[in-house]
């Protein structure tokens, strides 16, 4: 286990670089000139050359990707080209909202739809069934877009449940004022895709024939369904879920800027209208790094959930 | 309402810091972008500005009652004296006025100088800082240019003397031009030009954008870039108190009876959300948890009454009006137009064939249909090239050329564009005729597209559109790149310089966008800057614009309306069409 641990390790190297270069070229190629959004009014040659010249844009390409490959080996980003506020401070300010709101979502998401799955998948065929995967299908035809505006509407304006919007600096004022109405707009969102997707690994599960051997020995349902068909339909569901784990990190834009939650969702737009490239830069090896990480952590939890699984 | 018939004046009875704000007074409001920061001497867009107004102060200010906007001292004791010849302005300041605390003055109580001010200015020539402002300070101040000359690319030497920025004694400022110049004073009243403290800025030098500290009413409390910013009075604030003479206007009047007597500023905090999305805007506004909104488009058609007859005339809707919520509309001191890249080889130049083109697509893009449908009619078709409310405008000016798509295909028949067997236009020496149009991907833009595709549909043009982001745009444009692309220019300062100046052949590549290049505009433009604000200067800008409209290299645009909407326990509310914000002046009666 810890040779496949470090190999994998080693193995992230050069697809980090990938990611650097390819973020570099990127970047250099559509990623706008920042030295026109800094420069305001004034686009004289001068200005801009000047800025330019600030930012080291003027550098050689290469000198400026060794530059970019110091600041991953360190982890420091310098400072934000549009607010010249260190990027490691932006982002330690952003990325608690971001988690906070998309972590609930993530939990609360998956403990509904793992149970109205299992259940559905138990009763699979009846009217219950059919009745949730139709409705599951129109919810998903509709845009997230849809889902907030009506809920900010009806739910915070006209029902005067919720505050419209905001955020605190107190997590506890968060939970219980400002995180209730875009938490469930964020669960009903993922609700009906996760539920298809969770309940045809149950299904399949449930048409394997160590379920009717289990029948056979007369173990009750709830004990063949918990003990199981649950642990043998966690292989999916925990891919899916792991893969989803980096991105918490990005946070949920729409919400965000909907309910002024000061998350990285936002963040991340802002960066990319304003080409602030230190910004999406650190979000972007961060985001590489997480997933990595969250891939080889995968395939160790598979390890734990089946034994059967060999690590090579 | 007259103009002179008001004379509001702030006065300064005192000048010993006098807290009179609230601190349970809370004011709620938003900005529609995200901010960059709050060194006035590296942030120009209009978010960041809304604040720094209300942090720094510059030498003058405007009057909040008088309109046209009229300028008063405010850290001064007088307007400055101006030199006969236009060139040397001096500013005499109040003492006794004083920073805001901060560690950087070791505990000491810090009083605004002259030096402070001298300072400031000079940072816009520090070429280590690229001031956005830079063009409103490079070449104007005697002895400036060797001083930045000398810099090279690094700091600026603060200390060198300089002539044209001197400070006579510790309260005694004057600034001498190197050109005659009478509309000078305009540009340091903007939020740009207010005072900063040298030991801040050096104590701060690597993050200034976080550390506004200045002697205005209110000190930045807590700053979450592009999300939340508040703003707490500043205790250190000299005592203020509002003092005016109502006309008759019924705003006015309101404002005095909310105001007069009154130490200003009223309101305790002021927190600013960044609300980019125009539901939680309108519906936050609506709930009370915001108390001065503008009304975003969607909402328009809701929230007011339009006359279908004259889309200007306006009452709120009954439902908002008995809430005792208010209204308030003023013409933006700007203008929106599509300028013509003057070099391209297909749409620019000045020989008459290309001076044909331009005007026919002129006439036949529906303005007035475009301000009824996407402005919701809350505009006005742009005729001068100084907008209303600036030095300069003439009303009676009308430079639009009318909406007339019949004689616009006649006068491309008539100068050689054919149609051809596809149906489509070809130029005058036989070769395709196609334009290509940049515009940026809002729905908006798409908007103004549709209309832009029905005119050139109109003239048998070929017609692309080029989209991108405006720093991509705007690079491509300065590399020559664009055909046509639209704009807008809000006033940095209400004088028609600000404006003039958008079509100089020196600013070429530069604030001249379209590359417009004309010995006669030039002329007069130079000219006209020896000249204040008159009957002569007027005469001048008729005689370019009158070159504009014959040589076209803008299609003229329209000018917004703004309309603010607050609630009835708002108090003081007047808009301004210089003042971003009128913070200062509101009180909170609940």
């Amino acid at each position: 286990m810890l040779a496949y641990i470090v190999r994998r390790v080693w193995q992230m190297v050069p697809t980090l670089f990938g990611v650097m270069l390819l973020l570099f070229v990127l970047f250099n190629w559509v990623g706008g000139d920042p030295s026109y959004i800094l420069a305001g009014k004034n686009l004289s040659a001068e200005a801009l050359a000047g800025i330019r010249q600030q930012l080291g844009l003027d550098l050689p390409l290469p000198q400026q990707f060794l530059i970019f490959v110091r600041q991953v080996l360190t982890l420091d980003f310098g400072t934000s080209w549009s607010t010249q506020q260190p990027v490691s401070a932006l982002l330690h300010s952003r990325i608690g909202p971001s988690l906070l709101l998309t972590g609930s979502i993530l939990l609360l998401g998956t403990v509904l739809a793992i149970g109205i799955a299992a259940l559905v998948a138990y009763l699979r065929g009846s009217v219950t069934d059919r009745l949730v995967t139709l409705i599951a299908t129109c919810a998903m035809s509709v845009s997230a877009l849809v889902y907030i505006i009506a809920g900010q509407y009806w739910l915070a304006f006209k029902g005067g449940w919720f505050p419209i919007m905001g955020w605190s600096d107190s997590t506890l004022d968060n939970l219980l004022h400002y995180l209730p109405l875009p938490l469930l707009l964020g669960v009903i969102v993922g609700l009906a895709p996760d539920i298809r997707f969770y309940r045809s690994c149950f299904v399949e599960e449930l048409g394997h024939d160590y379920v009717r051997t289990a029948r056979a020995k007369g173990l009750s349902e709830p004990v063949i369904m918990l003990k199981h068909v649950l642990r043998n339909a966690m292989i999916p569901v925990v891919t899916s879920l792991m893969m989803s784990l980096p991105y918490l990190m990005m946070g949920a834009m729409l919400l965000e800027t909907f309910f002024g939650i000061p998350g990285m969702g936002k963040e991340v737009v802002m960066a990319v209208e304003r080409s602030d490239f230190p910004v999406i830069k650190a979000i972007t090896i961060y985001i590489a790094l997480a997933t990595m990480l969250f891939n080889l952590l995968t395939d160790i939890v598979y390890k734990l959930i089946d034994p059967r699984v060999q690590l090579h | 309402m007259k103009p002179h018939a008001l004379l509001a004046t702030l006065a300064a009875l005192v000048l010993l810091p006098a807290q009179a704000a609230d601190m349970n007074k809370v004011l709620r409001v938003a900005l529609n972008a995200p901010e960059t920061g709050f060194d006035p001497a590296k942030v120009s867009d209009l978010y960041s500005s809304t604040v720094t107004e209300n942090i720094f102060d510059p030498l003058v200010t405007y009057d909040y009652l008088a309109r046209p906007a009229k300028l008063i001292p405010n850290t001064v004791s007088a307007l400055p004296t101006i030199s006969a010849d236009g060139k040397v302005y001096t500013f005499r300041l109040k003492p006794g006025i004083h920073f805001a605390a901060d560690p950087a003055f070791k505990g000491k109580k810090r009083e605004l100088t002259a030096a402070d001010y001298a300072y400031s200015i000079k940072r816009h020539l520090d070429p280590s800082i690229h001031s956005p402002w830079s063009f409103l300070v490079d070449g104007r101040f005697v002895g400036g240019n060797e001083l930045v000359k000398a810099a090279g690319k690094g700091a600026l030497n603060y200390d060198a003397p300089l002539e044209g920025i001197k400070v006579l004694d510790r309260y005694t400022l004057q600034l001498t031009l190197t050109a005659t110049n009478f509309n000078y004073l305009p540009i340091l009243a903007m939020p740009a030009f207010g005072a900063v403290a040298r030991e801040v800025i050096e104590a701060n030098r690597d993050n200034t954008n976080a550390h506004p500290v200045g002697t205005g009413p209110y000190l930045l409390k807590e700053w979450k870039p592009g999300s939340r910013i508040v703003l707490e009075a500043n205790p250190g604030f000299r005592k203020l108190v509002f003092n005016a003479t109502p006309g008759n206007d019924p705003v006015d009047k309101a404002v005095v009876q909310a105001l007069q007597g009154k130490t200003l500023p009223q309101v305790g905090r002021i927190e600013i959300s960044v609300i980019e999305e125009e539901q939680p805007l309108w519906l936050s506004f609506l709930n009370r948890q915001l108390d001065v909104s503008g009304i975003p488009q969607a909402a328009l058609q809701s929230a007011l009454v339009i006359d279908p007859k004259n889309p200007l005339k306006v009452r709120l809707a009954e439902q908002y009006a008995r809430q005792g919520i208010q209204l308030q509309r003023q013409l933006l001191p700007e203008v929106t137009f599509h300028f013509f890249n003057m070099q391209d080889p297909v749409v620019g130049g000045d020989s008459k064939d290309k001076i044909a083109l331009r005007r026919a697509i002129a006439m036949s893009f529906p303005v007035s249909e475009a301000i009824a449908s996407i402005r919701r009619g809350q505009a006005v078709p742009m005729n001068y090239i100084v907008p209303p409310g600036v030095a300069g405008h003439n009303p009676a000016f009308r430079g639009a050329p009318k909406y007339d798509p019949a004689a616009a295909n006649a006068l491309l028949d008539r100068f050689g564009y054919r149609v051809g067997a596809d149906g489509y236009r070809t130029r005058p020496d036989g070769k395709p005729l196609a334009i290509e149009l940049a515009c940026g991907t809002s729905s908006t833009d798409k908007q103004w597209n549709e209309y832009w595709q029905k005119t050139f549909d109109t003239l048998k043009i070929r017609l692309g559109f080029r989209q991108g982001k405006w720093n991509e745009l705007s690079k491509a444009n300065h590399q020559g790149k664009l055909q046509m692309w639209g704009m807008a220019w809000g006033a940095d300062y209400p004088d028609g310089e600000n404006f003039m100046q958008l079509l100089y052949g020196r600013n070429a590549g530069d604030s001249n966008a379209a590359d417009f290049k004309n010995a006669d505009y030039d002329r007069l433009f130079e000219a006209s800057l020896k000249l204040p604000h008159g009957a002569e200067r007027s005469q001048l800008y008729d005689a370019m614009n009158k070159i504009v409209v014959a040589q076209q290299p803008w299609i003229f645009g329209d000018i917004r309306m703004r309309s603010t909407l607050a609630h009835s326990y708002v108090k003081g509310l007047k808009l301004h069409p210089l003042l971003n914000t009128s913070w200062r002046y509101l009180d909170l009666q609940k």
